[in-house]
């Protein structure tokens, strides 16, 4: 049992690691970071509503570009390896095939999670960065957080000098350096947001952002998950064209699933089937909660875990199946 | 009966590979039968022996040793390795499998690819690192250890391969091409290798268009077209030509030549075949370089070392 584990984090280390060396996948992150982050910088959009604008474009960024990562760490992960041959010369060792899959979702899980991660702090200090009025002596002043705006969007660039720097003197791989450093530095970003307050004034030890909105990027990742977890069944059998067009025509689907189907579900079998098969991404698009200083309800949460859990084991299964009878060439 | 059991027993011990009417046939999309790579192959590979598998691109060697590794499914017949089916974890813990192209991840440097292959055997962190330095040293990448293999020549990351099939000291090794792409330095290294690990009692299964390599190293050999076993047998008596035969003597003084020739020609009724032996290019080539490789600098590609892992010296079989 041991010794499975020892493989299986083998394979999901291997498939992270070689992913986020992948030049594309650094560059997707940044891209998000950097959206998100000018997002409430460039916006002319005022109504008071600038805050409500950043956290959803926030989250709308991190579920397009969360997509792509998704579906292209599923695609190398198991597409490339399939044609390139590196899947046979590693399945030539006592690796079962189930355990192989496994792994290789989890490997893509692990970056999914990584994005996810950079993304949701992202749309939180997007949206403490957002202009809003605030007493100031006596005064309403409409102040937008710039200092924060800044180190948020400075971050990726600041990264990927770093990681040129480390790359040159100690030979480190530049993307993996980078994807880590931006980790790095956007946490950071929100660490330092706890000492200064909107005008920019020590005010140490106080997050002064929406917290909120972290259980809405929880859902937007575990929508993502289920996504890397179909690009990832289909690449057992088809290619990155066929897996990618499937993935995106399924993705639509879902979107529409409560309206194409779930208003006929009571009066047609075959309309309840497609409403129950297909993944509903609706349970993962909350940012309604969030309108007016609403949060997302526990019980929400819960019943969507549950929904998540289920279509995941689902796919998951179906995945394992059909690897299973693929044939390695 | 329980005679016959047991020589079956004996039989499969001395056995490392078996088929018996191996057949693969490709389907389409539709499960029509699009090409039929193997056709009824039996392979019998005893314990200890280089066996080469031979045939044009085409003939069904790659898919006959994919089937072997239970990559893929035989459509018909059966395939045993080391006694077990082989899809069976077992079997693939005492399997080394060096892939036809060099085919590894583009974004790791070496050490990082032994090491993933090498936690994929159960065997210690410490006896791993080891072997993974001393399989660097062997294949001469410890210089380039620390860059992507992606970056690497064929021939670089050839010796990578290889290296990755040996790190769980096999006790079959499979290698499909192993020399392709090698410099003569590294053919040589490859072939003397493999005669050390056989004579360490390892069976080898080899596929290769370069037939002097195989000749160079083979106990038998089986040669394939359009799936088919066209001949099969020890090279030497595939080879032998019993109505020829060749003497090989020091000059002779031309008195003592004339003389010899004359009672040949009376002997054979034609006019025998006389020449001087040569060296072969390979020895030439290798003496020539080794002169380089003593006044040069560090090397940029792989450097050799003509050094065996030691834990491939160890314990014979």
């Amino acid at each position: 049992m041991m010794f499975l584990l020892k493989q299986f984090l083998a394979l999901t280390g291997l498939t992270a690691m070689e992913t986020m060396r992948r030049p594309l996948c650094v560059l997707l992150t940044a891209s998000a970071v950097v959206s998100v982050a000018l997002i409430p910088l460039v916006t002319v959009y005022q109504f008071g509503e600038k805050g409500r604008l950043a956290r959803d474009s926030g989250l709308a960024v991190h579920f397009v570009i969360g997509l792509i990562v998704a579906a292209y760490a599923a695609c190398s992960a198991l597409t490339r390896e399939l044609r390139d041959g590196t899947a046979a010369a590693a399945l030539s060792k006592p690796v079962g095939r189930t355990l192989f899959f496994l792994a290789k979702f989890a490997g893509v899980a692990a970056i999914v999670l990584a994005f996810s991660a950079c993304a949701t702090v992202a749309t939180l200090l997007a949206e403490r960065v957002a202009e809003r009025y605030v007493e100031f002596e006596a005064s309403t002043l409409c102040v937008t957080d710039i200092r924060t705006g800044i180190a948020l969007a400075g971050a990726p660039f600041l990264a990927y000098l770093l990681a040129g720097i480390v790359n040159y003197r100690s030979r480190r791989p530049f993307q993996s350096t980078a994807f880590g450093l931006m980790a790095l530095l956007v946490g950071l970003a929100l660490l330092s947001s706890a000492l200064f307050d909107r005008m920019g004034r020590w005010a140490p030890f106080e997050f002064r952002v929406a917290w909120r909105i972290v259980p809405a990027g929880l859902l937007v990742t575990l929508g993502l998950l289920i996504f890397a977890a179909l690009a990832l069944g289909f690449s057992t059998r088809l290619n990155t064209i066929t897996t990618l067009t499937l993935c995106g025509a399924l993705f639509v689907t879902g979107l529409m699933s409560d309206y194409w189907f779930g208003k006929y579900a009571g009066d047609s079998v075959s309309a309840l089937a497609a409403h129950r098969l297909v993944p509903n991404w609706q349970h993962f698009w909350v940012s309604d909660f969030l309108a007016g200083g609403g949060a997302v309800p526990a019980q929400y949460l819960a019943r969507a875990g549950g929904y998540w859990l289920v279509c995941l084991t689902g796919i998951l299964l179906l995945g394992v199946v059909s690897f299973r009878h693929t044939e390695v060439n | 009966m329980p005679g016959i059991g047991k020589d079956m027993n004996e039989r499969s011990d001395h056995i490392a590979l078996r088929t018996e009417k191996l057949v693969k046939v490709f389907r389409d999309f539709w499960r029509r039968p699009k090409a039929r790579a193997v056709d009824g192959v039996d392979l019998e590979i005893r314990r200890g022996e280089i066996f080469g598998l031979l045939g044009p691109n085409g003939s069904g060697k790659s898919t006959t040793i994919k089937v072997l590794l239970g990559l893929l499914r035989p459509s018909s017949g059966t395939a045993e390795v080391l006694g077990f089916p082989p899809r069976a974890i077992a079997a693939k813990a005492m399997i080394g499998y060096l892939p036809e192209e060099s085919r590894l991840y583009d974004y790791l440097t070496p050490r990082e690819t032994l090491e993933f292959y090498g936690r994929l055997f159960d065997f210690d962190r410490r006896a791993r690192a080891e072997r993974i330095e001393q399989l660097l040293e062997m294949v001469g990448l410890s210089h380039a250890a620390h860059r992507c293999v992606g970056e690497f020549s064929k021939g670089m990351a050839r010796r990578v391969g290889l290296a990755q099939a040996l790190v769980n000291d096999p006790r079959l090794l499979i290698l499909d091409e192993p020399t392709s792409g090698l410099d003569p330095i590294g053919r040589r290294q490859v072939k003397d290798l493999l005669l050390a690990l056989a004579k360490r009692g390892k069976t080898i299964l080899l596929s290769s268009h370069l037939l002097a390599d195989v000749e160079d190293v083979c106990d038998r050999v089986a040669i394939l077209y359009n799936g088919r076993i066209r001949a099969q047998g020890s090279i030497s008596r595939l080879l032998e030509r019993r109505d020829h035969v060749r003497f090989t003597v020091p000059a002779l003084p031309p008195d003592a030549m004339k003389d010899l020739l004359a009672r040949l020609r009376q002997a054979v009724g034609s006019e025998p075949w006389v020449d001087h032996p040569s060296r072969n290019l390979e020895q030439f080539f290798l003496e020539v370089v080794e002169q380089a490789h003593q006044a040069a600098d560090v090397p940029s590609g792989a450097a050799t070392t003509g050094k065996l892992a030691d834990f491939l010296t160890e314990n014979p079989e």
